[in-house]
Parts: C-alpha cells; structure tokens; sequence
C-alpha cells in the first residue's frame, strides 16, 4: 500500500488529491495537510469584494468530501520536509492539537502549498493595515465593508478616491485586480454614483494587458491587437484612469507610494485602495538524512521548489519555451513534485525591468485556476501510474508553454446586464520559435466582450464547485 | 469626477471605447447565445490541448 501526502487544497492541490484517490482507490492512502478548513473558489471572491455573493457562496468544508471520497485530512501546515527519510513535520492549526507537530510519512510527496500572501513586503500593505485585498474570502468580505462605507459616503454627497492594482513593485495576479476594479467601477455606475467617484488603476506593468505574460495579441474588430488596447478599451468605457510602470513601496493611511520607471518618486492618495501583494513561497524548510538544511537545493530564493525546468540564468533574449517545467517533478527527489503556485517558474514571462533607482518593477509570472487545476491532475496521474505499475515514465505532460489560459472578467451579476470581458489564449508562455509571428497560437485567442462572458464566467463558478465537492460525474468537467 | 472636455493630450483620451451599435451587439441575446458556444468551443479546445 502506498501513501501520497499533498500539501495544501487549493485548486492545484485539491484537483490533485481527487484524481489521485480516483485512480488508487481504497488500497492506497491519500493525505492532504491543510492550514484552512475550506476550500475557496478564488475567482469568485471577487463577486464577495462587491457583496455578489457571500463567503458562503466561495467556500465549503474540505473534511466533508474528503470523508466521502476517503482521504485522510489534516488541518494542519507543513513546516519541514525530510527528503531522504520521506516525511513532512506539520503543525496542526485547529481543534484539540492545535499547535501540536506530527511527522507524516509519504511514499510520494505534493507540494501545493500556493503562495505566501507577501503584505510584509511592502511597508503598509495589507487589510491589517492600510488597504484591502481580495486573496481570501475574508479579504474580500472586509473589502466589501468598507466599500460600502465609501459608497455611503458618496451617497451622502462626499466624493471619493479609489485605488486599485498592485501593491508591489513585483506583484503578478493582475487579472483578479482588473476585474475587481471593472466591478468596483460597475457598481458605482449602477447606483448612479460615477461622478462622485475618482477610479484609478495602478499597476507594475509596461503596458497594460500585460498580464505578467508579456502581453497577448488577440482577433478583435478585424484587427490583431494587443491586450493593452483591449484592457485601456474597458478601463476607459468605465471612466477609470490609471498609473503604469508603477512599483508601490510603502503605504500609509490615504496614501501610496511609489516609484515608476523612470525613477520618480510619485504619491497617490487614495479613500480606498484594494492592492494585491506579491506572492512568495509558503517557506517550508528541507533537511537532508544528517539534519543539514537543504532548502536552497530544493527551493529557490523565492522559496517556490524548484522543479524540471531550466534554471539556468539567461537574458531575456534567450529565454526559451522549453525552460518551462511539464511533470512538475523535483530535481533531486523523484518521489517530491510541486503544482500550481508552489513551483518555481524558470524565470518571468514579462521582460524585467529596473528604474534608475535599480528597483525591479515588472510583473512575475501568473499562474491561474486553469493551469493549476491541469499540473494537479497530471501530477496525480503519473504518481498513480507509478503506483499502479503502469507507467514507470512520465506519461503526462502540462508544461505552460504547451498549455492555454482562460480569462474572463466578469462586472455585475444580474443575466442581462452584466458584462464579461473574455480573453484566451494559447499558450500561456508565448514560443516565439513555433508560433514566430505572435508568439502564440492566434486561432486560439478571443479578446470580446458581452453577456456571453459573463454566464460563461457564472457557470464556471457552480461547475467547479460541482467538480470541486465531487458530485456525480465530477470528472468529466475539464480543469 | 473631473471632467475632460478636450480628448486628448491624456493617456485615457486614446483607446477605443464601445458605440452604440458594439452596445447593442454585446447584450442582443441571440448573437451573444452563439458567442457563448464559440467561447466555449474554443476553451474545451484549449483544456484539451493543454495536457497529455
């Protein structure tokens, strides 16, 4: 009998631990060790940022299903893994051994631990302190409480400044702040408040529409256009103005401050500001047999754990698709894999720049609810294929450069006058050797917006949730 | 709030915004019904693709 402990039950995770007891059934042990007692569908808190819908609404108890399904839960974190003797040291987060450490043995090890909400990184960032956030449901709720303050406000005849983007100079997950600010902007309009409010979007990218993915080209109007066209296009329907190139290094009540590429050093004041930080590694610690620390080896500085991609350091000019990792598989022990947000990418999609400061100010790579829900159940494939006798080799693949994303941002909820900006594209690291006119696959990529995006966007919500809680035929719906 | 009444000379003064008839053609539920299949097609084409 084997035994698989994953790390976290995110998307990545959690789709991992589901194909992984579908395939081994009840002769092999699944563990998944988590820190929260949900589960969240991510991409809908943004509609609880806006009181679309409650947290309720984004989440459900994991240990439910799990009972069901029959994996082994552990609300616990993961703070160390011994490679060599194959287990993990967690500390348990809940219930009566709250606080209490365990070592959980493993035959294989996943790691989907997502990534570490990095507030600290920016002096001021974060709901504890001067602005708020979307990342967890609770984040977005109280994102919610004190919009409708500022609604109130405008309500009773005091304009309004809200700021909304990155909050780091080196922040990714530009879509979920995008689409909050379409809704924010929306909501506004809605209550026939726009000329109370004052919209601004700050971002660290380039150009807008770059996403972190160095920008898209998309089929729109007869013309191939660039997503800063598509992204300025929306932003300007909905009478929100914005700051690029930006890096925000400190914020203070009312006020964020920030240094763009050009070396200027720029305030912007703000009454509300949702700013999303930037991510890092959850900092798990590795020890080998002896008990020497070798979380360098397994982890890069930014404590994702490495895994079958390109390390190697190179400019941005040589930067290649086949950097890009496709099992998810730690170099050093096969038996250790990471999925979704824990790995480490090879290096930015974006083109890195500096200020003449020397401060990094671009976007690091995405990694969304699709590609992490694929590198899940690929990862569980090919583990339960070894188990099983199988496949000895890697028989499934999901490297990013090979797969595409889906982005739909979705303002409002009603099934008639929402709006959903739908964007795809394939794929998601642009391969400039296969595709060497626009990087990507242009019969693939859609850049529209319509209603059409928006019931798309609602019922992937109830979709994955089916897929998510297990419910009949679960399988069938795609990541 | 501010109003802009010269469109230009500000970077929200250049990029496209919608008329009347890309309005309509967004909410005229037919035309978006087939684009809900499009989109569609094409996302289940781009899973399918994306992993072996």
């Amino acid at each position: 009998m084997a035994k698989v402990v994953v790390l976290g039950a995110g998307v990545a995770g959690h789709t991992c631990a589901s194909f992984l007891k579908k395939k081994l059934g009840k002769h092999h042990e699944v563990v998944v060790v988590s820190p929260n007692s949900y589960y969240q569908w991510i991409p809908s808190n943004i509609w609880v940022g806006v009181g679309q819908m409650t947290i309720d609404q984004v989440r459900f108890q994991l240990k439910k299903v799990y009972d069901r399904w029959g994996i082994v839960f552990k609300q616990a974190k993961a703070i160390e893994i011994h490679p060599d003797e194959q287990y993990v040291t967690i500390e348990y987060t809940a219930g009566d051994n709250a606080g209490y450490t365990e070592n959980v043995d493993y035959d294989y090890l996943v790691n989907a631990t997502g990534p570490k909400l990095n507030f600290e990184a920016t002096e001021g960032l974060g709901p504890d302190k001067n602005s708020y956030s979307v990342c967890t449901y609770s984040h977005a709720a109280h994102a919610w409480e004190n919009l409708q303050e500022s609604i109130r406000k405008m309500q009773a005849g005091q304009k309004q400044r809200f700021l909304i983007g990155t909050g780091h100079a080196m922040a990714t997950c530009q879509g979920a702040a995008f689409e909050y600010i379409l809704n924010v902007a929306y909501e506004i309009s809605r209550r026939g408040l726009s000329n109370m409010a004052q919209i601004t979007w700050i971002s660290n990218e380039y150009e807008l529409g770059d996403f972190g993915m160095g920008g898209a080209f998309v089929k729109r109007g007869g013309y191939i256009t660039p997503t800063k066209v598509f992204t300025e296009s929306l932003l300007a329907e909905y009478g929100i103005n914005w700051i690029r190139r930006a890096g925000i290094y400190k914020v203070e009540p009312g006020k964020a401050y920030y240094e763009n590429l050009d070396g200027e050093m720029l305030t912007q004041e703000f009454d509300f500001a949702m700013l999303i930080p930037s991510f890092s590694g959850v900092g798990l610690n590795a020890f080998d047999r002896s008990g020497a620390d070798i979380t360098d080896k397994m982890f890069a500085p930014n404590k994702f754990m490495k895994v079958d991609a390109d390390y190697t350091a190179k400019p941005f000019d040589e930067w290649s698709a086949n950097d890009w990792p496709a099992i998810y598989q730690n170099p050093l022990y096969k038996n250790v894999y990471a999925a979704g947000i824990a790995f480490a990418p090879p290096h930015p999609i974006s083109k890195p720049m500096s200020s003449p400061n020397g401060r990094q100010i671009f976007p690091t790579p995405p990694r969304t609810g699709m590609p992490s829900g694929v590198m899940g159940k690929i990862v569980a494939l090919n583990i339960a294929e070894q188990i099983l006798g199988s496949h000895n080799e890697h028989h499934h693949k999901a490297s990013m450069s090979r797969m595409g994303a889906a982005c739909i941002v979705s303002a409002g909820f009603g099934s008639f006058d929402g709006l959903g900006a739908s964007m795809t594209l394939f794929p998601v690291v642009p391969d400039w050797d296969k595709y060497p006119e626009w990087g990507r696959d242009m019969n693939y990529s859609v850049g529209e917006a319509g209603l059409a995006g928006h019931w798309l966007k609602v019922i992937l919500h109830y979709l994955f949730f089916h897929k998510a809680k297990g419910y009949p035929f679960w399988w069938l719906i795609p990541e | 709030m501010g109003s802009n009444k010269i469109k230009a000379y500000y970077d929200e003064a250049y990029p496209p915004v919608p008329d009347a008839t890309t309005l309509f053609w967004r909410k005229f539920l037919p035309w978006q019904l087939i684009r809900f299949v499009i989109l569609n097609i094409k996302m289940i084409r781009i899973v399918a693709g994306g992993h072996s």
